[in-house]
């Protein structure tokens, strides 16, 4: 569990150097910073290799720095601190003072600072016990990410949960739990498993379901759409000319794939019922991808060389006429 | 050992998506009944939703508040966002190889 009570010292942030705006900024120019950087450090493009923890730390300088009430209040209680210097705020320094929840969640938040906490965290309206926002803390859903082999076994998975909590002082914290899960056999991506009673409860309240939304991590030569497997099975250009039986190793074991003499590059095949095992089963789809061996010794250039003169093959011949 | 059950396809119901997405439930309703967010079912008691539109609502929510973007412009950028998601996943397929 992270703990930032009244006693933790937590280290000072500068919001303004992490939108790169000056102190006297107006909001406008802070709001145009923000948009900058979030298209720089959106998770979905990004390719800077930090872009989602920056990312993060753009949303809180922001969520502070565009509401006058919290930006005039981390003025106030900033002034003089560097970052990464310890801070503490004062005893009683939001006293009267309101801030607003516009524009931030309570899953927002949750992913911000202890920093902000310190500052934010009692005085937050969302945070406040009985609040309208209340609910919001309620984390019903997590995506899990399983590897595609765990879909053909069936293992049990420990899985640590994070979700944020409201104590009676109305602070937020971010709790971890451990969950045994024992994942069903033919499980697909998108599908989604549930746990009854395992959501986390508001305060004193009736925990809901946990739903665990199921994702695979690439895998490094199948792809899963639905109960479906794709895969491009490289073969030398003698195997597709003349046919080969190909040994092709599945999570759910191997198999002996047989290509029949004349398969064109870029043909798709299938196989019935070697997808994911579920009721019914998929099938199997791979494509074929021929790879020509490197003319790296005398002897493979001197079977290029007969190849080259025995054929009347043009690979140019439908150039540009294919369909 | 959780009791775990399995959910398909279109299995959640708008309070459930609200819940997952953290979203507003307002917001949602506008969303679908715009035709932004796919549901199927007619009225709003049976609306169901499919785990991937967990992740479709975020981005439109994010998508919609950062930039102050209309929500049409916002599911523009969802789809192109799914749409690079299937992309990148074949190509990770392809480079397996």
């Amino acid at each position: 569990m992270l703990s930032f009570g009244p006693e933790a010292d937590v280290e000072f942030r500068d919001y303004y150097q992490t939108l790169g705006v000056a102190r006297d900024a107006p909001a406008e120019a802070v709001k145009k910073a923000y948009r900058r950087l979030a298209r720089k450090y959106h998770p979905d493009v990004s390719k800077e290799a930090d872009a989602e923890k920056r990312m993060k730390e753009v949303n809180e300088a922001y969520a502070v720095l565009s509401d006058p009430g919290k930006r005039a209040a981390y003025d106030r209680l900033g002034q003089g601190h560097r970052p990464g210097q310890d801070f503490h705020p004062p005893p009683d320094w939001d006293a009267n003072m309101e801030f607003s929840d516009e524009g931030v969640s309570g899953s927002d938040a949750a992913g911000f600072s202890d920093f902000f906490a310190e500052i934010f965290g009692r005085a937050h309206g969302m945070g406040r016990p009985g609040s309208a926002n209340r609910g919001a803390f309620r984390d019903h859903h997590a995506r899990i990410l399983l590897d595609l082999e765990d879909s053909f076994h069936g293992p049990e998975r420990q899985i640590s949960l994070q979700s944020p909590r409201v104590d009676p002082d109305g602070r937020l914290r971010l709790e971890t739990r451990a969950l045994n899960v024992k994942i069903p056999k033919g499980i697909r991506e998108g599908q989604i498993i549930r746990l009854a009673r395992q959501g986390s409860a508001p305060q004193g309240g009736d925990p809901g379901d946990l739903l665990l939304e199921v994702a695979f991590r690439p895998h490094p030569r199948l792809r899963a759409d639905g109960r479906d497997l794709h895969l491009t099975l490289p073969v030398a250009p003698w195997e597709a000319a003349l046919g080969a039986v190909i040994p092709v190793d599945l999570p759910g074991g191997g198999i002996q794939v047989r290509i029949p003499a004349g398969a064109a590059p870029g043909r798709q095949m299938r196989v019935r019922g070697k997808g994911i095992p579920s009721n019914p089963p998929g099938d199997l789809y791979f494509d074929i991808r021929v790879v020509a061996p490197p003319a790296d010794t005398p002897r493979t250039k001197e079977l290029y060389e007969a190849l080259r003169k025995e054929s009347d093959f043009d690979p140019r011949q439908h150039w540009g006429r294919e369909s | 050992m959780s009791e775990e059950q399995i959910l398909e396809g279109a299995c959640l119901t708008l309070d459930q998506l609200c819940a997952a997405a953290a979203l507003e439930r307002e917001w949602l309703v506008r969303r679908v009944e715009e035709g932004l967010i796919p549901a199927t079912g007619s009225a709003r008691a049976e609306w169901r939703f499919a785990a991937i539109h967990v992740a479709r609502a975020r981005r439109m929510r994010d998508i919609e508040r950062t930039y102050e973007a209309a929500p049409e412009l916002a599911a523009l950028v969802a789809d192109m966002l799914e749409e690079l998601d299937e992309l990148r996943a074949r190509l990770r397929a392809r480079r397996g190889i």
